[in-house]
């Protein structure tokens, strides 16, 4: 004890004094509940304590409330309550004690547990692990700080609570700075807090990626980070995506106005050069940068990027933010809005064969912007022109990031793309490194293929600065001419110098170009092929990579004029038949591709390969579902849903080390799986559960991921008129959810064409009357609840096409909020409605992510499955007898015609019988009784290895949850269930049952806790919904229904309700292809 | 247990259950009061009261169309088996769906009464489906059609010669789905539920 107040800061001593004094009482209150505790033991037999788990929660009752008595006896006023809103669990020997951490805690207003539970507790204070418990922190911790004790020791000398992230335990420090911090519980979020940080969260346009990360203060980052440190806990992620969706949006807009009405103005001032361009295009803004009110690239610089998924919660957005591949990537889309469209009505319909048959006579110019990425930057900065200039996001001499475009000057110092920015400073030590620009991008691009397009009909975009014209039909002028007017123009208009090659195929074209660089043009007539060819080197040639390129050189062929001489038979041979007519046919400068214009994407995807690092499911989860909002709103740009979903995932190969690239992939083993669901899809709650299902089916460690992508292929046009074609195809092989690859015509029919009219005529009228009288199905009978169904189920397409008179009744029925609904849906579609409980139910379901994992990835087909399933799946089917009564609903019985009845009822024992011919509730009674093994056996097969399932054990582990969550309807919830489940586990449709009948003595929840009450229970609900999706729809059908009643009567429910039933629709949807019809 | 036993124990299981599926789409043509009653007669199967056609070529139909699925359901290709009515334009107004899977390798260790025991109760409920169903348009028809995971072989085998690839008209929108009855107990599963055309199925006919 001595030693311990010795080792504490001089500040802390005086109040440690203080605690010393009470340190009597405090034994002998522990002493006290440990008396009480043996009191109880004894007596336990006729005690009020039924089983460990109550004697636990009134313990831990009791304990609390000594806390608290003694807080407040104990708390003079004078003492600052530092630590408000701290509970903090005391794990193992530290120093000073963990009694007089607890007088600590007393004194400045924290909270002190005796025992750990994940939903009381804050933080955890130790000051030494054991190394069991450190490998294995997330199971001990539970997601929460790990703090060494200094913490509070500080905190209290400093007077006021400080951020606990300097005092994590060293053991684990080690690592990167933790996500933790932004994933802490919420508990005690401050509202003031999360405002002001969504609010500064408008930070666009380039930020300067500075690997040392020099922190400058007053940037929106930074403090949100600082916030996020000092209250240690405010949990911000929520909120933020979507707030950040919506301000890029309108930062797009407002850009746009901006560039249109600059445009404008700048029209008038060069009319010159507006004698060349046509309306659609947009002028060289030569001025626009200082013009442009807007944060570009020179706003740049102001804000510290984070580096890895761990340390940034927004890191998949701002990647792509800064991303040159996702412009190019996005590019293509934004061309074919604003191109094709126009050229729709062109249907190259000679571009096919014509061009084959007369491949000699045609003629095509390659053309390429020089340096692209470089020139449109330094454009407008003549300053700049003739010294050596990279592109690269960061412009840290030291750094490892990688140039990405060099300019020609600096190539003649060897600086090339794909250098790191210390090797090209090495070389060229007076390089300038400039950001990107990608507005800048983007205008240049537009302004390069309206030229293009109006010199030449045929042109095929292969990327934003580069592009094939097919000039075959053009035959007033010489394609030289031809090239050099366009060339020129293009100089002209967007400052930046154009390349051209000119051949009889696309191939030599593009060979032409290569010796044309730099602004220049190369024309390789017919004649000139072979020549050319003859020393060509293989490896330039497109195709020929640099593994390609080897196999040939070991074969010793270095040209294309060696590679001639092969046969062809002989190339197939030895490369594969398709690569080898490649470079049959290359070598020959034969190409047989023609000229087309933008094809329809095939798929639409994104990719994260950078600063990839995990460290557990949680990040995981995280990101996908950020990755999952990226090619969700990519889809959506796009107009396009797909059915075909492929995760593929970089790891970290074995003996690979630290890249030497900073945060890059490294040594990197491809992985990718796909699945195909039956409707094509945009909305991001399918894609975050596909994606995890995914994810989770490659069972791989967390922490050697180094890249994720995922892509959407099969895709559809989104828009409904011109679905109907489509989806009819889609529909004819509606199979649920396989793994395996599909076929598209796999539906087999034996068909009767049996139409008897007359007879049939006669009894369908009485057969119809009786469907009319009997409308209501049975099992709904008794309730008539007449309320209005939740806005989240209604059908836009109806609301859209009710009269206006209708529909401002109904808006009034709804308070107003009905037209904000459908404004909204229309303008953005659902996406954005639905995020932030996505959102949700991702942090909460990621606690147990690891048995959903297991337990999809059963459900996720027959090549997933586990080696030893078989075996669970053995457990016998014992006594099917009761279980087919139970099957059978008793209303269902009492509407069965007599006869039927008498012969179903023969078919039970005859005490059965009693029972389930009784008729007040009897559905409860036999349920009790008579609860089929069949389904619990089953659930437990399917997630009987994951043993932190909710669902998992008897009584499943959520009823031991509620019990002590000291909330009145969760308890509620699992003594019903304990009730019921006095023979047998019983189906959560008869739990939500019993708690209809019983709704009317549910408290009303407070609101404090109603949200995490909404939040657990969701979970619990979804899970065993995953759980019986693939086997059981009539189950998830029964509480589906149950749920929405209870919804009616109940607040909680009625949120619970509006949560999950998007999960079960979007869930059944995936596996069924349809959505379950709402009672 | 070797393989031969579980072959033939999933085999087991598959004619059962092909005997169960003739009677259930006897079941569902009854009830969708297709043809008059008196076409029907009551038999008991599985000790459950049920109907059988008593037309020699309805009652043909169906059976041929059940027992022909045997060597497909045998192999474990077919997914669903779906009895469709159409509206006289073709367009399907209902379908009743049949999801199975038979998981072979715990098939070994079930009997045929617990099984029967299991199914039995797919046809009680069946019975009084009524309620769910949506009265027939005139001049409507129906079919049986099974969906299988891919397609057999061609010429592979006889039995598959009575059936034919099928351009059934579908719904453009998602279907409304009501669960009927679900059965999860190894060897089999099996669920029923109907579909309908979502509420905003708009005309299809026209459409196409």
């Amino acid at each position: 004890m001595k030693r311990s107040l010795g080792s504490n800061s001089s500040g802390g001593s005086g109040s440690s004094k203080k605690s010393k004094k009470k340190n009597p009482s405090n034994q002998k209150t522990l002493g006290a509940a440990w008396g009480s505790g043996a009191a109880s033991l004894p007596s336990s037999r006729s005690s009020p304590f039924s089983d460990f788990g109550s004697y636990m929660e009134v313990k831990n009752r009791k304990l609390q409330n000594q806390f608290e008595n003694e807080a407040s006896t104990g708390v003079s006023d004078s003492e600052k309550l530092i630590f408000q809103g701290v509970s903090i669990f005391v794990d193992g020997f530290t120093i000073p004690s963990h009694q007089e951490l607890r007088g600590y805690m007393l004194t400045y207003g924290g909270r002190f547990e005796n025992y750990f539970s994940r939903r009381s507790v804050t933080h955890i204070i130790c000051s030494n692990l054991p190394d069991s418990k450190v490998k294995n922190l997330r199971a001990f911790s539970r997601g929460l700080p790990v703090v060494k004790p200094a913490w509070i020791v500080d905190s209290i000398s400093a007077n006021r609570l400080l951020g606990w992230v300097p005092y994590q335990l060293d053991q684990l420090n080690h690592t990167q700075p933790k996500l933790s911090a932004f994933f802490a519980p919420r508990r005690h979020s401050n509202p003031q807090v999360a405002s002001s940080v969504t609010s500064s969260q408008p930070e666009t346009g380039y930020s300067e990626a500075e690997e040392g990360s020099s922190i400058k203060a007053g940037d929106s980052e930074e403090s949100r980070a600082h916030v996020a440190d000092e209250f240690d806990g405010v949990y911000t992620e929520t909120s933020i995506p979507e707030i950040t969706a919506q301000t890029r949006t309108d930062d797009l807009k407002s850009s746009e106005v901006n560039a249109d009405i600059l445009g404008s103005y700048d029209n008038e001032e060069k009319e010159l050069s507006s004698e060349l361009q046509s309306t659609t295009n947009l002028p060289s803004a030569s001025n626009n940068k200082s013009s442009h009110g807007k944060p570009v690239s020179t706003a740049a610089g102001s804000s510290v990027r984070r580096h890895s998924t761990l340390e940034d919660p927004n890191f998949v957005e701002n990647y792509f933010k800064n991303s040159r591949l996702h412009f190019i990537g996005t590019w293509r889309n934004r061309y074919r809005k604003r191109f094709h469209g126009s050229f729709n009505g062109l249907k190259w319909a000679d571009s096919g064969q014509s061009t084959a048959e007369n491949a000699k006579k045609s003629t095509i110019i390659h053309i390429d912007l020089d340096s692209f990425f470089v020139s449109v930057v330094i454009r407008n900065r003549l300053e700049l022109q003739d010294k050596p200039v990279a592109v690269c996001h960061s412009d840290n001499p030291k750094g490892t990031a990688e140039i990405s475009s060099a300019n020609y000057p600096a190539r003649a110092y060897g600086v090339k793309a794909g250098m790191f920015v210390r090797h090209a400073k090495e070389l060229c030590p007076q390089l300038v490194i400039v950001p990107y620009n990608f507005e800048a991008y983007e205008e240049v691009a537009d302004q390069f293929y309206d030229i293009l397009h109006r010199h030449c009909r045929k042109v095929q975009a292969v990327s934003c600065d580069e592009a094939f014209l097919d000039v075959s039909d053009v035959r007033y002028v010489e394609p030289d001419i031809l090239a050099s007017t366009i060339r020129k123009e293009i100089l002209d208009t967007t400052g930046c110098s154009a390349s051209a090659g000119i051949g009889s195929t696309m191939l030599m074209a593009r060979l032409a170009t290569r010796v044309a660089k730099p602004a220049g043009q190369f024309h390789i007539s017919a004649e000139k092929v072979e020549e050319f060819l003859d020393q060509l080197a293989v490896g330039t040639l497109p195709g020929v990579g640099s593994v390609l390129k080897e196999k040939l050189e070991k074969q010793n062929i270095q040209t294309c004029g060696q590679l001639r001489l092969i046969s062809k038979d002989a190339l197939q041979k030895d490369f594969g038949v398709k690569t080898g007519e490649m470079l049959w046919s290359y070598s020959r400068g034969l190409d047989l591709r023609s000229v087309t214009a933008v094809q329809e994407s095939k798929s639409i995807g994104a990719e994260v390969n950078w600063g990839v690092r995990f460290r557990d499911q949680q990040d995981v989860q995280h990101f996908l579902q950020c990755l999952c909002k990226e090619v969700s709103l990519r889809l959506q740009g796009c107009e396009m849903i797909g059915r075909t979903f492929t995760l593929k995932i970089k790891k970290r190969k074995k003996d690979a080390g630290e890249p030497a690239k900073y945060m890059g992939c490294g040594d990197c083993g491809n992985f990718s799986r796909s699945i195909t669901v039956p409707a094509a899809t945009d909305d991001i709650e399918v894609l975050r559960r596909i994606s995890k299902k995914l994810f989770g089916s490659f069972c791989l460690d967390v922490k050697e991921v180094r890249g994720v992508g995922l892509q959407v292929s099969k895709l559809e046009g989104a828009d409904p008129s011109n679905k109907g074609s489509k989806t009819l195809t889609s529909w004819l092989n509606s199979a649920p959810a396989s793994v395996q690859t599909e076929k598209d015509d796999n539906v087999f029919a034996a068909e009767v064409k049996e139409i008897p009219d007359g007879k049939r005529r006669d009894t369908g009228g009485v057969s119809r009357l009786r469907e009319c009288d009997s409308a209501e199905p049975s099992v709904q009978s008794g309730d008539t609840n007449s309320s209005l169904p939740p806005m989240c189920h209604l059908d836009m397409e109806v609301l859209e096409n009710l009269p206006p008179d209708l529909l401002s009744e109904l808006d009034g029925t709804y308070g107003g909020k009905l037209y904000d609904l459908i404004e909204k849906k229309r303008g953005k579609r659902k996406i954005n409605n639905d995020s932030p409980h996505v959102s949700l139910d991702d942090m909460k379901v990621s606690s147990s992510v690891s048995v959903q994992m297991h337990g999809s990835s059963t459900s996720g087909g027959k090549e997933l499955e586990e080696p030893h399933v078989p075996n669970e799946r053995a457990i016998e089917i014992t006594d099917l007898m009761p279980s087919s009564l139970s099957q059978v609903d008793v209303s269902v019985l009492q509407e069965l015609p007599e006869e039927l009845r008498a012969d179903v009822l023969e078919a039970f024992p005859v005490h059965r019988r009693d029972q389930s011919s009784s008729s007040d509730a009897p559905m409860e009674t036999c349920t009790k009784q008579d609860k089929e093994p069949t389904y619990i056996n089953d659930s437990e097969n399917e997630i009987g290895f994951s043993s932190s399932s909710l669902w998992f054990g008897n009584p499943p582990l959520w009823v031991e949850n509620f019990k002590v969550s000291g909330n009145c309807t969760l308890e509620k919830m699992s003594e019903i269930y304990c009730k019921l489940a006095q023979s047998r586990p019983p189906l959560l449709s008869t739990v939500l049952q019993r708690a209809l009948s019983e709704v009317g003595s549910f408290p009303d929840a407070s609101a404090n806790d109603l949200e995490k009450t909404v939040d657990d229970v969701c979970e619990f609900i979804e899970e065993y919904i995953e759980i019986k999706v693939e086997g059981d729809i009539e189950e998830i059908y029964l509480c589906f229904r149950f749920l929405k009643r209870l919804a009616a009567r109940n607040q909680l429910f009625h949120q619970v309700n509006e949560n999950v039933s998007p999960f079960i629709q979007a869930l059944i949807n995936e596996h069924y292809g349809g959505s379950l019809s709402i009672p | 247990m070797n393989m031969k036993d579980g072959n033939n124990q999933t085999g087991e299981v598959a004619r059962t259950l092909v005997e169960f599926l003739e009677v259930a789409i006897t079941m569902i043509v009854f009830l969708k009061g297709f043809y008059p009653s008196a076409a029907f007669e009551r038999r008991r199967y599985m000790n459950v009261v049920v109907q059988r056609a008593r037309h020699p070529e309805l009652r043909d139909y169906i059976h041929s169309a059940a027992s022909s699925l045997l060597p497909f359901i045998q192999k474990g290709l077919v997914e669903r088996v779906a009895v469709i009515f159409f509206s006289n334009d073709n367009v399907p107004v209902e379908r009743f769906i049949f999801k199975l899977t038979i998981n072979p390798s715990s098939a070994a260790s079930v009997n045929e009464n617990q099984l029967e025991f299991a199914l039995r109760s797919f046809l009680v409920k069946l019975s009084v489906a009524e309620p769910l169903v949506k009265p027939l348009p005139q001049n409507c028809r129906w079919e049986v059609t099974a969906y299988l995971r891919s397609l057999p072989e061609v010429g592979s085998s006889k039995e598959g010669e009575l059936w034919i690839p099928t351009d059934t008209k579908q719904w453009l929108k998602p279907p409304v789905i009501t669960p009927v009855k679900s059965l999860n107990s190894d060897p089999l599963c099996l669920q029923l539920y109907l579909e309908h055309p979502s509420l905003s199925e708009t005309q299809p006919c026209q459409a196409q």
